[in-house]
């Protein structure tokens, strides 16, 4: 995989800058151990254009992204920084994913300190780039790391095949692993699953989930997990078609 | 880009120009690396150009233009759609060489220089402003006709239900409601399938499949001159497609999606012109539809489908005239902004609303002048005068196209080349500027006291600033 030979993973900070929506140190702290591109953005109606809202609020937006990167840059972290002005935010964050190649995206959400990790593994997805995150980012930090795999019925084989081959990634990248758990359970509703476990943990990782009916209509699991969840969410993008 | 000394305009301000700046499919990234996201597709693209135009060609000309040229008005129709071409393509050329807001005034302000910049800037915001308002009486007059039909007392209800539509136009851009434009999307996709059902239950009907066989009529019954003069009338509803042009900054790979917009929302509405001018015919035969004047579009319908093709197509003119509204009322105030940032009027117009992230100020001055003269009413005569300051714009631009050809700067690399450039641009502005003489006198007149006007404030304001190959 292409993705190995680069071996620090990338993970991709979009902020809502003008807003003042912003990092916490303590999360900073955490995901420093990456790279992080912080992409400070700003939605405008689709009545403004990109260009007005930029002749006014660049130089605001420019020095809040650069304040969020010296956060980054004190906690040891190699960072880039990115300005849009947008009238779609989906959109502007998937492109600078694409562009920057991100190994995942966060979705923020208010955390204190950063400790423990819950990785939601479900069906038979591709747990490399996955692991590997999650080993980069916590090879700097005491904390645990909790590998859980939800099948969506009794005797299904992939969610514990999941686990097995994360577990085995995250022991090859150097985790003790003392520090991993790991866990298969069946639920009906993942999604309401997951979010009721995310008060026992600080992050969330987890994969970007398969288009489906329910994706289009609620949005995709990812987003609503971080939408109803207490802990910020980093979203594994699936790797580039080709590799 | 570093201002030259005496660039200023009379508040010290100068064009805020963003300097050299990449323009990528999906943003464009300025000179301090911000990125500006490109959000507005084909589509949207498209839906801007039809929806500012479609709505006086089905809903006012109809009849007019039968009663002019006979059956032969679609033939008057065709040729403003070639006109309109030679003028669409120039501006496509232009719009991907330049894929900023602005549009018109932005080519011609770069190519000719800041005099004629100002004038077509400047005029083309009164000119908007007056069409805005032709477009919200029209949809008095529908929305009146519509309480007519359902029996509800309709005196003297145009000029109020036209104003309080505005207003709710321009407070629903104001407050920035998420999908405004969207809806736009929408208004205009259920006006193309009325309108496509109505002309194909209409074409079928004219050709016999119902039964009914047609009145045959002369095609030219008025012979071959009385075409050219109602082209010169009917051209009013090709206005609009270079409107595209104004969100250039904001339309995703524009250099494919300029050009196809322009000219497909051309070749579409023509061919819906065309096609209405034919069913009308064939329906009612000219000489009726040209009494009917108008609302002849509502007695067609009414002869297909009785009560309830009446109330199908007075819902399509409802439609019809609120999105060539709301699409001016945004062009409006891109235009405002356009000059703005130019330095040309006070910077103070571009101003951004912090609250809600729209440009306040410039949509008040579409809103406050527009509501303005719906009540004072005259909006016809207006409506030309609008006419007359586009067309003055389509040929300026035609003469931008062949002085950027003639000389090209090095910065000068459309995506799109128009084709025998010399005699498309030749022709469009020949077309253009010689539109403008078959006006009444009075909307001549007015046109060209508002370009005066324009140009005074140009003098006393804005003399210094340098617009000229400023990128």
């Amino acid at each position: 995989m292409a993705d190995a030979a680069r071996d620090t993973p990338r993970v991709l900070v979009p902020v809502a800058v003008l807003e003042g929506e912003s990092v916490s140190e303590s999360l900073a702290d955490f995901l420093a151990a990456a790279d992080v591109v912080v992409l400070g953005y700003h939605v405008i109606p689709e009545q403004t254009p990109a260009e007005q809202a930029s002749l006014q609020f660049e130089e605001r937006a420019q020095t809040a992204v650069e304040d969020l990167a010296a956060l980054f840059r004190e906690a040891g972290g190699d960072v880039e920084t990115r300005v849009a002005f947008t009238h779609d935010r989906d959109q502007t964050v998937a492109r600078v994913a694409d562009e920057v190649d991100a190994t995942a995206t966060l979705l923020p959400n208010p955390v204190g300190d950063v400790e423990d990790v819950l990785v939601p593994l479900r069906g038979a997805i591709d747990t490399d780039r996955l692991a590997a995150l999650v080993a980069t980012l916590l090879a700097a930090d005491p904390g645990t790391v909790t590998l859980w795999g939800i099948a969506a019925e009794v005797g299904e084989a992939e969610a514990a095949a999941a686990v097995e081959r994360a577990s085995a990634t995250l022991r090859e990248r150097g985790l003790d692993p003392a520090r991993v758990a790991t866990e298969t359970s069946v639920a009906d509703a993942p999604i309401r699953a997951i979010v009721e476990r995310s008060a026992d943990f600080d992050v969330i990782v987890m994969g970007e989930g398969e288009e489906s009916l329910w994706s289009l209509l609620l949005g995709e699991d990812a987003e609503r997990v971080a939408e109803a969840a207490v802990a910020p969410v980093l979203v594994v993008r699936d790797a580039p078609a080709g590799e | 880009m570093a201002p030259e000394t005496g660039a200023a305009n009379r508040a010290g301000e100068t064009p805020a120009t963003s300097g050299p700046e990449a323009v990528e499919d999906e943003a464009t990234i300025t000179e301090e690396g911000t990125e500006l996201e490109r959000s507005i597709g084909l589509v949207g693209g498209v839906a801007i150009g039809v929806g500012t135009m479609i709505g006086a060609g089905i809903f006012v000309f109809p009849g007019l233009a039968a009663g002019r040229a006979g059956p032969a008005a679609a033939g008057s129709f065709a040729i403003g759609a070639v006109v309109a071409l030679l003028v669409a393509l120039p501006a496509s050329e232009l719009a991907t060489a330049m894929p900023k807001s602005g549009g018109g005034y932005y080519f011609i302000s770069r190519a000719l220089g800041t005099l004629p910049g100002a004038v077509v800037g400047i005029s083309i915001w009164l000119g908007l402003v007056f069409a805005t308002a032709f477009y919200l009486v029209g949809f008095g007059n529908y929305a009146a006709e519509l309480l007519a039909q359902l029996g509800l007392p309709a005196a003297g209800v145009v000029t109020p239900l036209a104003l309080v539509f505005g207003v709710l136009l321009t407070a629903l851009n104001l407050v920035g409601t998420e999908n405004a434009a969207r809806l736009q999307n929408y208004v205009v996709g259920l006006l193309l399938t009325i309108l496509v059902f109505f002309l194909g239950y209409g074409g079928l009907d004219a050709v016999g499949v119902f039964g009914r066989a047609s009145t045959p009529e002369a095609f030219l019954p008025f012979g071959l001159a009385p075409v050219f003069t109602t082209a010169a009338l009917v051209f009013t509803s090709y206005l609009g497609f270079a409107q595209v042009a104004t969100v250039a900054g904001d339309i995703k790979r524009p250099g494919r999606n300029l050009p196809l917009a322009m000219v497909g929302s051309v070749l579409l509405v023509g061919v819906l012109y065309v096609g209405t001018i034919f069913v009308a015919t064939s329906a009612m035969g000219s000489l009726a539809l040209g009494r009917a004047g108008e609302t002849a579009i509502v007695d067609v319908a009414d002869a297909f489908l009785g009560t309830a093709g009446v109330f199908a197509i007075l819902l399509a003119g409802l439609l019809a005239t609120v999105s060539s509204a709301n699409a001016s009322i945004l062009s409006t105030s891109r235009a405002v902004f356009a000059v703005s940032k130019d330095a040309l009027v006070p910077r103070y117009a571009s101003r951004v609303n912090l609250a809600y992230g729209t440009p306040h100020v410039a949509l008040a001055m579409a809103g406050g002048p527009i509501l303005v003269l719906v009540a004072l009413g005259e909006t016809e005569v207006l409506a030309e005068v609008a006419s007359f300051l586009h067309l003055v714009m389509y040929g300026l631009m035609c003469v931008a196209l062949v002085a950027m050809r003639r000389n090209e700067p090095e910065w000068y690399d459309p995506d799109f080349r128009v084709p025998a450039y010399p005699v498309v641009a030749g022709l469009g502005a020949l077309a253009s500027f010689g539109l403008l003489a078959f006006m009444q006198p009075t909307s001549q007149l007015i046109g060209v006291a508002v370009m005066l006007a324009a140009a005074g404030w140009y003098a006393y304001y804005a003399r210094d600033v340098e617009l000229k190959g400023v990128l």
